[in-house]
């Protein structure tokens, strides 16, 4: 099992649940520890898809881990990311916050599904690269909810989401599902997902279906959806490396208890040309969006199915 | 090789048909070449009829004698004469026989009767009890039922696989962990053998508990090194588990109450003819957690029909077709079920027929045919079934086996030797998927292997002091057909996923692969004196199979993967060396021992980093290949007399891997190395009604990787080890003191049938919040703070000591017996 996840389901809580009843105790305790910080490497955060609207790539500088929630930004660096028709778009870090910035003409977007992307970064001497490529999206076709309690314990009711799409066929397909309630992102670390095919890894064969059932519902918080919830969910496009890098940001960032993983780096995409120079860490992608967004209201209700 | 396999095996066939004539002029002939008689049986216990294992029989004349074996057999050749005898074991009075070998071979069947606890005083030596001293065997720890079932371990139950643990060089890596690891040995490096067939899981509960029933079980032993000839296929020890095999004189009922689960057994004797003597006897005993059922009324709505529970079911019998034929049978059913809407459950089945033979009154054989098998199921969905949406994942192992096993048993020298053939069916993976009513099943084809040994192996007596054990064993393995097998990209940096190049179709029973290995056993011991020896020892062992597990703990929905064109059987060679030493009054009061052992393993499985272990056609390709050392020094000391019995160990043991692509290309500790291990327990009997127990554990915390800085990626905090390294740091140590008292209740009339007693415990005694492991990850609300005068929500790290028993755990369980 290389994640305490089987499938997206938590053996962690399943386990807890056992133990639970079983009248066990195990417990999580912050703690202080001391960890040594090791060199600063840039970190790199770009993802760019074919919405409407300023695409950004954030570059920072990696700290010791306790202080990385507020990294420093890496300033003065030159980026551009180059189709493959030698169209070149350069990124601007306009505030000096390590934002650099893209911002489209009137009705321009980024990106053409099927083409090639690099990403080229001048940074304290070094150059960096990465390419990517933008893959077709199959559309969402509808997003509707049910009535239910968020977990068995609680006693109130909420609303599970669950979105239908049906896999591009005749094609291996990536996809990263992101889900917005209200306009935030749900973004801890259990709502990274990813989909292979609709499925999950190594189902080859659900090629051109409808996305299976868990991956249906992956989109929902801890405490689900409430009454006039405004919800959205977004089918990114990947690249298989990038499935790869979210499976093991996944694991990596939800380890922990009786079955953790080794912990390891995550992967790059980001390579130094020079193969001795200092090495970048993080990830640059490039994704076609579809998305749908619903209000919780009678009209998307649908009965309970048992 | 094949060749040689032949006339090796027809060799031996040869050989057992000679030796086995039973000739009524045994000893004539005998007697014209060099007039020797044989003196051979059973040994059973007078109060149940269970075969006594390791009784020493002594031959007052000559100084020498011999054990009797798994089946409570012995068999000794002396020179023509009388001679007195002396049967002895742990806990029973000894006996003294008089046998007559002038003329012809004796048989000679023996009762012991176990002694009373208020005979202790008055009795003299019981047993041979400088076994420490006097036997080759070293490495090995025996533990009695007797001490075990003082020494309760979670929950007030008494467990055989968490008594083990307090032995020297065994560990785990952390409570509630799958399994144990020995000599710095990985979890699945562990033959563990209930009556002859292997157990791929020993655990119910993940580690918790072991699946066998301490009430049916006689006998357990522990090999660490000096492995003998006759066990192979797992590279760090030999667990020998065997069960009782029932009362042959009376029916017996015995049982037990606890929080977590009850026990029932009921042992019977079989055939019993006019003389009421039985034939034959079995034993049936059953387990069953009930937490469940206890929770039942307090579950409501989803979690009504949540399942959580599991059972075993052990079953033996055996019958004595003539006195020098018996055959057992054994069983044993096992399962764990878990889950509330998601689940999963997972169980051991395994069977075993043995045929003890007695061709002559010095050829013993015993022959075993065992079926193992061990799977698990997940589950979408355990309550209701839904034909259009589901999705379930089956995996598991099987295999069926043969294995003869010959002793011949000759002056000074006891020679074994046979065989085994194994064949293994591993199912990797089967899911089946549906979605919106389409099913599709997928998953990878199950694979086939053929693992075949032979050995021969000798102990013999050189002079008083000097004794030898030694052995060879070929074994034999085939990576069989139907099947594919692929070739990986070469050239890929270590460390790296390898992508398939070519595959290759094979046909049925096609051989896909073959490895063979000679495996020399050696073991010697030297008296030094009456209270004193020395032992070395030397053993390489083969493994062929390998669990694919890269998780902290290994859980039960690992899998069992055969050795491939790809994946080389594992391979360690290990020697050892003690000094041993009795002390005290009676000069067996106190056994001491210290051993020094070092390990190399080869072909240790390891894995790239973000491996993909589940249903992965081309999981070989994610798969390293890397090698161990693993060494240490053990210190023991038991008590075995008295009011207050009870050992100290302490280990001191570093276990390290190199796997290319991984630290860094440099040695790193493995996730269970811990420098000092210390394990106390200590009996203490007040008087007849109560008696008490503690034990006591410290362990170095083991390693773990922890990150040296971070970044943020979409919003994610990213742990981040800039030196690439593995296991550079150290969680904190680990100490435990667990408590038990038992009460015997009284008898209301000395004729009385019904026996009872209560164990009360308490576990993990002064509630320390032990560390299973330490892990990082951003902290679940995220800290608002202002960054250019916009309100922006970051995430917050945290370290964090994960425990899994956070506090003390007190219980009471009832056993009764009539």
């Amino acid at each position: 099992m290389k994640n305490n996840h089987i499938f997206g389901f938590s053996v962690i809580h399943l386990i807890l649940l056992g133990l639970l009843v079983l009248g066990l105790t195990s417990c999580e305790d912050p703690i202080d520890i001391d960890l040594q910080t090791g060199p600063t490497q840039l970190a790199v955060d770009g993802w760019i898809t074919d919405q409407p609207g300023p695409q950004t790539i954030k570059l920072t500088k990696t700290t010791g881990y306790f202080d990385a929630s507020q990294p420093p930004p890496a300033l003065g660096a030159t980026v551009i990311v180059a189709d493959e028709d030698s169209v070149i778009r350069e990124f601007i870090d306009v505030k000096k916050n390590g934002n650099y910035v893209w911002t489209p003409k009137n009705g321009e977007v980024f990106g053409k599904i099927g083409k090639k992307y690099l990403l080229g970064i001048r940074y304290e001497g070094q150059e960096y690269i990465s390419i990517s490529q933008m893959n077709p999206v199959p559309a969402i076709d509808s997003l509707v909810f049910r009535e239910e309690k968020p977990n068995p314990f609680e006693s109130r009711t909420g609303f599970r989401a669950e979105f239908y799409a049906t896999d591009l066929p005749k094609q291996t397909d990536y996809y990263w599902i992101r889900s917005y309630q209200n306009g935030k992102r749900l973004d801890g670390t259990q709502n990274i997902v990813v989909s292979y095919d609709g499925s999950f890894n190594g189902s080859a064969n659900t090629d051109g279906l409808l996305f299976i059932q868990p991956i249906r519902t992956s989109i929902n918080p801890d405490s689900l959806y409430n009454m006039n919830d405004s919800v959205k969910v977004e089918v990114l496009s990947i690249t298989p490396e990038a499935f790869y890098f979210f499976l093991q940001l996944s694991t990596q960032i939800n380890n922990g208890g009786l079955f953790a993983s080794p912990p390891a780096n995550v992967p790059t995409n980001v390579i130094n040309r020079d193969a001795k120079g200092p090495k970048a860490v993080g990830f640059f992608g490039v994704s076609a969006v579809s998305s749908k967004t619903v209000k919780v209201e009678k009209a998307n209700i649908r009965a309970k199915e048992d | 090789m094949k060749q040689f396999l032949h006339s090796f095996f027809l060799m031996m066939l040869a050989c057992s048909a000679v030796l086995a004539q039973p000739a009524p002029d045994a000893v004539s002939a005998s007697r014209r070449t060099n007039a020797q008689a044989t003196v051979s049986g059973y040994i059973k216990d007078a109060a149940n009829g269970e075969g006594l294992i390791g009784v020493s029989v002594f031959v007052k004349e000559t100084g020498s004698g011999i054990t009797t074996n798994s089946y409570g057999y012995y068999s000794l050749t002396l020179p023509l004469g009388t001679y007195n005898l002396v049967y002895t074991y742990v806990g029973f009075t000894k006996q003294n026989r008089t046998v007559d070998l002038t003329s012809q071979n004796v048989r000679l069947d023996i009762e012991l009767k176990e002694e009373g606890r208020d005979l202790q005083e008055v009795t003299v030596s019981t047993k041979r009890e400088d076994d420490n001293v006097k036997n080759i065997e070293m490495s090995v720890n025996r533990v009695e039922m007797k001490t075990i079932q003082k020494i309760p371990a979670l929950l007030g139950e008494v467990d055989v696989i968490r008594s083990i643990q307090l032995l020297p060089g065994v560990s785990t890596v952390g409570e509630g962990a799958t399994g144990f690891n020995v000599r710095g040995g990985n979890v699945d490096q562990n033959l563990v053998l209930l009556d002859e067939a292997p157990v791929y899981n020993s655990s119910h509960l993940f580690g918790f508990f072991s699946v066998f029933n301490p009430d049916a079980v006689k006998d357990v032993k522990l090999v660490k090194g000096g492995i003998p000839a006759v066990y192979g296929g797992r590279i760090s020890s030999i667990l020998d588990v065997r069960m009782k095999e029932g009362n042959s004189k009376k029916t017996t009922v015995s049982g037990g109450i606890g929080l977590i689960f009850s026990r029932l057994t009921v042992e019977q004797p079989l055939f019993k003819n006019k003389e009421g003597e039985a034939r034959g006897s079995f034993i049936i005993a059953g387990r069953r957690s009930y937490a469940d059922v206890l929770a039942k009324p307090f579950l409501s709505g989803d979690l009504k029909g949540s399942r959580f529970y599991f059972y075993d079911l052990t079953a033996k019998a055996n019958y004595r077709i003539n006195a020098k034929n018996t055959i057992y049978a054994s069983g044993y059913l096992g399962r764990d079920v878990f889950g509330a809407d998601f689940g999963f459950n997972w169980g051991n089945t395994t069977t075993s027929l043995r045929w003890n033979h007695v061709f002559s009154d010095k050829l013993f054989l015993n022959t075993t045919a065992f079926y193992s098998n061990y799977d698990y199921l997940l589950d979408s969905d355990l309550k209701r079934k839904d034909p259009k949406d589901f999705f379930n994942w089956k995996s598991g192992i099987v295999n069926y086996s043969l294995k003869p096993d010959f002793t011949l048993f000759l002056k000074n020298n006891t020679l074994t030797f046979g065989g085994q053939a194994i064949v293994y069916d591993f199912q990797p993976g089967i899911a089946n998927a549906a979605s919106g009513g389409e099913v599709r099943t997928f998953g990878l084809e199950n694979k086939y292997a053929l693992e075949s040994a032979l050995y021969i192996g000798n102990e013999q007596l050189v002079s008083k002091k000097l004794q030898l054990q030694y052995g060879l064993r070929y074994s034999l393995y085939n990576y069989i057909g139907p099947g594919e097998a692929y070739e990986f990209q070469t050239g890929v940096p270590a460390g790296q996923r390898r992508f398939p190049v070519l595959t290759t179709k094979y046909d049925r029973g096609e051989p896909i692969k073959t490895y063979g290995n000679w495996e020399p056993r050696f073991s010697a011991k030297y008296e030094l004196n009456d209270v004193s020896s020395l032992k070395v020892s030397y053993n390489r062992l083969a493994q062929y199979i390998h669990l694919v597990s890269n998780t902290t703990a290994s859980t039960p929905l690992d899998v069992w993967t055969p050795s491939t064109n790809n994946i080389k059987p594992q391979i360690a060679d290990q020697i050892a060396g003690g000094y041993f030493r009795n002390l005290g009054k009676t000069g067996t009061e106190y056994e001491v021992s210290v051993e020094l052992y070092y390990k190399w393993l080869q072909n240790q499985v390891d894995y790239i980093d973000g491996a993909d272990l589940l249903l992965n056609k081309y999981l070989e390709g994610d798969l390293l290949n890397g090698k161990g050392r693993a060494y240490g020094a053990e210190f023991f000391v038991k008590k075995n007399k008295g009011d207050l019995t009870g050992w100290v160990s302490y280990t001191l043991a570093k276990t390290e891997r190199f796997v290319d692509g991984i630290n860094n290309n440099r040695w790193f500790p493995t996730r269970f190395d811990k420098r000092h291990t210390v394990n106390v327990v200590a009996l203490y009997d007040l008087n007849k009604r109560w008696s008490f127990s503690a034990t006591f554990a410290f362990a170095t915390g083991t390693p773990g990787t922890f990150p040296t800085n971070g970044y943020i990626f979409q919003g994610y905090l990213v742990p981040h080890n800039a030196e690439n390294s593995r296991n550079n740091y150290r969680i904190p140590p680990y100490h435990r003191l667990d408590l038990a008292a038992t009460l015997q209740n009284r008898k209301k009339k000395p004729t009385q049938k019904w026996e009872s007693n209560w164990v009360f415990s308490v576990y993990n005694s002064y509630g320390r919040k032990n560390p299973f492991s330490v892990f990082f990850r951003q902290a679940e609300d995220k800290r608002t703070v202002t960054m250019n005068g916009e309100q922006v929500q970051i995430p917050v790290a945290e370290a964090v000591r994960y425990s899994v028993f956070a506090t003390l755990i007190p219980s009471a369980t009832y056993n009764f017996k009539f």
